[in-house]
């Protein structure tokens, strides 16, 4: 397939997104969000990891591989870890890592990293909203897709 | 150049008669231009050892092959080769009290027809930062402005035709793993592709497992990469890897400083630790 | 072979409202390796519970997945249900279909769809899971202390009272810190010596008590409940043994300077207690300013000392102890204004001082015997301005944070000025005045009934005119220019962390905010505990607090490590971190990332090539690590792997999210 026939977005397709989140704050800041029934699009499917720092950035690779649109990585406030010091290690990592990403052809949009609370269920519900506006803006994303 | 073959074959006969060194690693006499390793044991046989234009091999990763050593080894480091050794010996995969490193200044190799080879156009250490015997004189540094500038065409490029330029890339590769395999920054134990249980990496040889394979090798040498261009020099079908690997040694010293791995054996991969100052995007 | 079960919750409506539950049922039937699927009412009730058990007893299941409300929520509860069942309880996986999906979604064809995604995934992270066993660890009875002032005194007494055996480490020769300098304490007026000398006398003679004055913290090893501690006990120079405490000694020696204790205003030998109640109530020897350790001529001590306790080849010495917990109580200093305060002098005015000084020279024991004097001439001054928040509340100059104990002690200076010289005016230089705590702003007013003058409104130059000091200043509430003509100007001067704790705080791996501060596991929830386990904090070293807060923190930090040390042993959190030695090339970059220094190189006996050999690998401290993953990434190989997040369960997770 052309990278111009690719650029076709089916009828009534929807993303999937995927956003690793961490457990003790915007895995709570998720919890929180449904307390308060903040309404956010049904496309987002969130894994909970222990810490940012435990997100590989293989398992980014195989997201995309698998056909996901977008991935979140979302940890603490730097300062705020749990761990002490996980999410600087993960900022580090994912700041090279998205720029790898995009010299590769994958637009940065598509992965993205965030510092969500557990008290801040309004930004976990905005964060949402947006990727979910950018990603469907970008179509789907075919780019190290298996070929089903 | 035969002045100091002359002197390293002296060197290297007086570091095996004192029994200072078990053996040396050194460049030999091949079928043709090409000098593949060697490994001379016996004083009477270092008129074997060759330094020419065409001695092109990383030696480093041979330490590999004899990780507890019964006596040291001497092995010949150009830059790239001294770099190899002491990415080595931050890994602990090889102890620097084993080793003995017998420097040679390098001005750089050339393939059959005498060009240059593109991994010694860019090369940044001619002489090699980190020996215990230098032979010959210092030779001059190139410094080397132009280090990136294929990296910084390539990052012009819109994002399909990034992704279209790699996926021609990627379409040739035959998972062959010859890049993982002369590296000498990959020195795991068992590779992620070769772990079939977890099922980091597909079997499968398509454009899009090949991708995977690449960007994971790439990232995963990212802060460990000497820049020797063995992966590049080695791939049977000419893929420019050093590509990948100087985009993230670009993006690692602008976004985190200066870093060059395996120069300074005291400094640590910059993924290995953090600064509270690091660069903030993700508020 | 995996047998897996899905309960479905409807939580009422809570879910049901939203996700159609008989769906979802019928689609988690279809996912491999489940063999059973159910919807419940209420999954967490009682019959919601026993429908589990039954449930993997008659279909003999081996993972159970439940889709409910957040794990945060009800993990412990489910974990207990299948444990009940004779399940190992670390093969459960929680889908969230309330909180991700009924509370935050509409359309109830779209909620179920991603309901069904959700419980996908959790039944393929479920058939990767494996049992996971907590398992114990000793826990040495005996608690450290270090910092000997008044919030480490009461944690050592409240800790040996109630039966468990303590250390307490103190730097200087005596315990008693900054407390025992103070004259009277706000807003009572005790005296600080009368309240706190009986607390140092009692710790002293505690039979579970073992003091080492003298003494510093020089490495901290291991883990909770299994701490090894190096303290360096310093050089005495005086066989405490024999010394019977009489004094002769500091009384003929001839090498006098300047006493830390009363902070540059009066004069010490160079062999002395720390001051006149001091405990131990015995001198040590100050090798700087001996004359006979110095330049080897001298010996008075030696030859008058009617016991023969003098020993001037004293050494270093350093003992290695275990602790089951440590209470951090390192305290504060006061910052250093010379270096900040160009605008009063930078320090070279002698009627400047700080409101420690103060405090000195108010104590009845202090160098001028209880007397308000000013420094350059020893004359009583007649007007007193007492500048607050210098240093504090001030990120131009110093510290963003309040001090917080300034503003009462200030009232309680304006008020002993007062009280001392009949006639005398006191001035306060203030920008706000913060009194909250019991007593405390009735203490305030009876100051300002005293008749001291407070003056909203910095001051922004000092200098000095005849034998009295001008300062200018302004009056923001009737804003107007004011200058105050003094004869002694006292600083109020910002607290700021001990500067031995960042040493000590880096020992233990216990983290500092941006002033240097303790940092504390949760800042309202979690204030006396640190990120490392085992370790506590109490008193200022966490941040600026007055006397009845230090107090009160000490004695939570006492209670935390009472409540560890009484357990027999620790159970571990089973999701740690653990090697695959087989994979581990030894090269310790997992050692880089782990915050809680919990992996360690070890030797693992290896074939190579045919010879065997020991090549090292890298292991993990159950009693250390906590879960967090990091190291997980920091290894290519994936030779350490997080388990309950192992790198396959979280491959499949996102396998089954593509479906």
């Amino acid at each position: 397939m052309s990278l111009e026939e690719q650029k076709q977005v089916p009828e009534n397709w929807e993303p999937t997104i995927l956003a690793f989140c961490c457990n003790w704050c915007t895995y709570a800041g998720a919890d929180l969000a449904g307390l308060n029934r903040m309404k956010y699009p049904e496309n987002v499917r969130i894994l909970r990891v222990p810490c940012s720092s435990r997100v590989n950035p293989q398992f980014i690779l195989r997201a995309f591989q698998k056909g996901v649109d977008g991935v979140l990585v979302a940890g603490c406030h730097p300062g705020d870890c749990h761990y002490v010091s996980g999410n600087y290690f993960t900022r580090r990592r994912f700041l090279l890592m998205q720029r790898f990403l995009e010299y590769n052809g994958i637009d940065p949009r598509r992965f993205q990293a965030r510092w969500i609370s557990g008290a801040e269920a309004g930004k976990f519900r905005d964060t949402m909203l947006q990727l979910c506006e950018e990603i469907k803006e970008l179509g789907p994303n075919r780019k190290l897709r298996e070929v089903k | 150049m035969s002045q100091m073959q002359e002197e390293l074959r002296q060197k290297a006969k007086e570091l095996l008669e004192k029994g200072e060194v078990r053996y040396i690693i050194g460049w030999g006499k091949g079928r043709f231009h090409h000098r593949p390793p060697i490994f001379i044991y016996q004083a009477e046989d270092v008129d074997k050892l060759v330094w020419d234009e065409y001695c092109v091999a990383n030696l480093g990763k041979y330490l590999l092959d004899d990780k507890f050593p019964e006596g040291k080894i001497g092995i010949c480091v150009r830059g790239c080769d001294s770099r190899a050794v002491v990415r080595l010996v931050q890994d602990k995969q090889v102890k620097r009290e084993d080793v003995c490193l017998i420097g040679l200044p390098c001005t750089g190799k050339v393939d059959q027809e005498g060009r240059e080879l593109v991994k010694c156009r860019d090369c940044m250490h001619r002489n090699p930062p980190v020996y215990d015997i230098v032979l010959g004189e210092p030779v001059e540094e190139k410094g080397n402005p132009d280090r990136f500038k294929r990296v910084e065409e390539l990052e012009k490029l819109s994002s399909d035709e990034k992704y279209e330029y790699w996926s021609n890339v990627f379409d040739k590769c035959i998972r062959c793993y010859a890049c993982r395999n002369v590296c000498p920054a990959c020195n795991c134990r068992e590779c992620f592709v070769d772990q079939y249980r977890v099922g980091w990496q597909g079997k499968q040889k398509n454009c899009m497992q090949n991708q995977i394979f690449g960007l994971t090798r790439a990232y995963h040498i990212a802060d460990r990469c000497i820049e020797c261009g063995e992966c590049e020099r080695v791939c049977p079908v000419g893929l420019p890897l050093m590509e990948l690997n100087r985009k993230l040694i670009k993006d690692l010293n602008s976004l985190f400083g200066p870093y060059e791995a395996g120069v300074n054996p005291d400094v640590k991969p910059p993924l290995g630790e953090y600064r509270l100052e690091d660069p903030e995007e993700y508020m | 072979m995996r047998r897996i079960g899905v309960f479905v919750c409807h939580c009422g409506s809570n879910i049901a409202a939203t996700v159609d539950v008989e769906k979802v049922v019928e689609a988690a039937k279809t996912f491999p390796g489940v063999v059973y699927a159910a919807d419940n009412k209420y999954t967490c009730s009682e019959p919601g519970q026993e429908a589990i058990k039954k449930a993997i007893a008659e279909h003999n299941l081996n993972r159970v997945v439940i889709c409910s409300c957040s794990p945060r929520m009800h993990e412990a509860t489910f974990r207990k249900t299948i444990a009940d069942a004779g399940l190992n309880p670390y093969l459960l996986e929680i889908a969230n279909i309330r909180e991700q999906v009924s509370w935050v979604h509409t359309d109830k064809e779209k909620a179920t769809e991603k309901a069904i995604d959700l419980a996908r995934i959790a039944a393929a992270k479920a058939a990767k899971d494996e049992e996971l066993f907590t398992s114990t660890i000793p826990i040495e009875k005996r608690a450290l202390v270090i910092g000997g002032g008044i919030a480490g005194m009461q944690a050592a007494l409240d800790i040996a009272d109630a039966g468990l055996q303590v250390t307490l480490v103190e730097k200087e020769s005596s315990i008693g810190g900054k407390m025992v300098m103070l004259d009277k304490t706000f807003p009572t007026l005790d005296c600080s010596a009368c309240i706190s000398t009986p607390k140092m006398v009692t710790l002293s003679q505690h039979p579970n008590i073992e003091l080492m004055t003298y003494s510093e913290v020089t490495h901290v090893g291991g883990y909770i409940g299994n701490f090894e501690v190096t303290i360096k006990q310093k050089a005495k120079f005086v066989n405490h043994d024999i010394c019977t405490g009489c004094g002769l000694c500091e009384t003929k020696c001839p090498a006098k300077v300047t006493s830390e204790f009363d902070q540059g205003l009066g004069k010490r030998p160079a062999i002395h207690k720390l001051f006149a109640q001091a405990v131990p109530n015995k001198p040590v020897i100050d090798k700087n300013s001996c004359l006979k350790l110095t330049t080897g001529k001298c010996g008075i001590c030696s030859k008058i000392c009617p016991v023969g306790c003098i020993d001037y080849e004293d050494k270093d010495k350093e003992v290695t102890k275990k602790f089951g917990a440590i209470v951090l109580a390192t305290g504060y200093e006061l910052i250093d204004w010379t270096k900040l305060y160009g605008e009063y002098g930078g320090g070279r005015y002698d009627n400047i001082i700080t409101g420690l000084q103060f405090e000195r020279m108010v104590n009845a024991s202090g160098p001028t015997d209880g007397k308000i004097v000013r420094p350059s001439d020893g004359k009583t001054p007649k007007s007193v301005l007492f500048i607050k928040c210098v240093g504090s509340r001030d990120v131009n100059k110093g510290k963003s944070y309040c001090s917080r104990a300034c503003c009462m002690y200030t009232a309680k200076h304006a008020h002993q000025v007062l009280e001392k010289i009949p006639g005398a005016k006191a001035y306060v230089s203030y920008m706000d005045v913060r009194t909250p705590g019991k007593g405390y702003d009735e203490f305030y007013m009876r100051t300002l009934e005293d008749g001291a003058v407070y003056v909203r409104g910095r001051i922004s130059k000092i200098y000095p005119e005849g034998e009295k000091l001008i300062s200018l200043g302004e009056d923001t509430l009737s804003n107007s220019n004011v200058t105050l003509e003094t004869d002694l100007v006292v600083l109020e001067t910002a607290m700021v962390p001990n500067p031995s704790a960042e040493k000590t705080a880096a020992m233990i791996g216990v983290g500092r905010d941006k002033d240097g501060w303790l940092q504390e596991a949760h800042p309202k929830l979690r204030p006396v505990e640190t990120n490392t386990g085992g370790v506590f904090l109490a008193g200022t070293c966490q941040g600026p607090k007055d006397i009845p807060d230090t107090v009160a923190q000490a004695s939570a930090a006492a209670a935390k490590v009472i409540g560890l040390l009484y357990k027999d042993e620790l159970e571990t959190n089973p999701m740690i971190s653990k090697v695959d030695p087989q994979k581990c090339a030894g090269c310790g970059f997992c050692i880089e990332v782990c915050p809680y220094g919990a992996i360690e190189l070890v030797d693992f006996p290896d074939r190579y090539q045919g010879k065997k050999i020991m090549r090292k690998v890298a292991q993990v401290n159950g009693g250390l690590c906590q879960g967090c993953g990091a190291c997980t990434v920091s290894c290519k190989p994936g030779a350490i792997d997080l388990l309950g997040f192992t790198n396959l369960q979280i491959l499949e997770e996102v396998d089954a999210l593509c479906r």
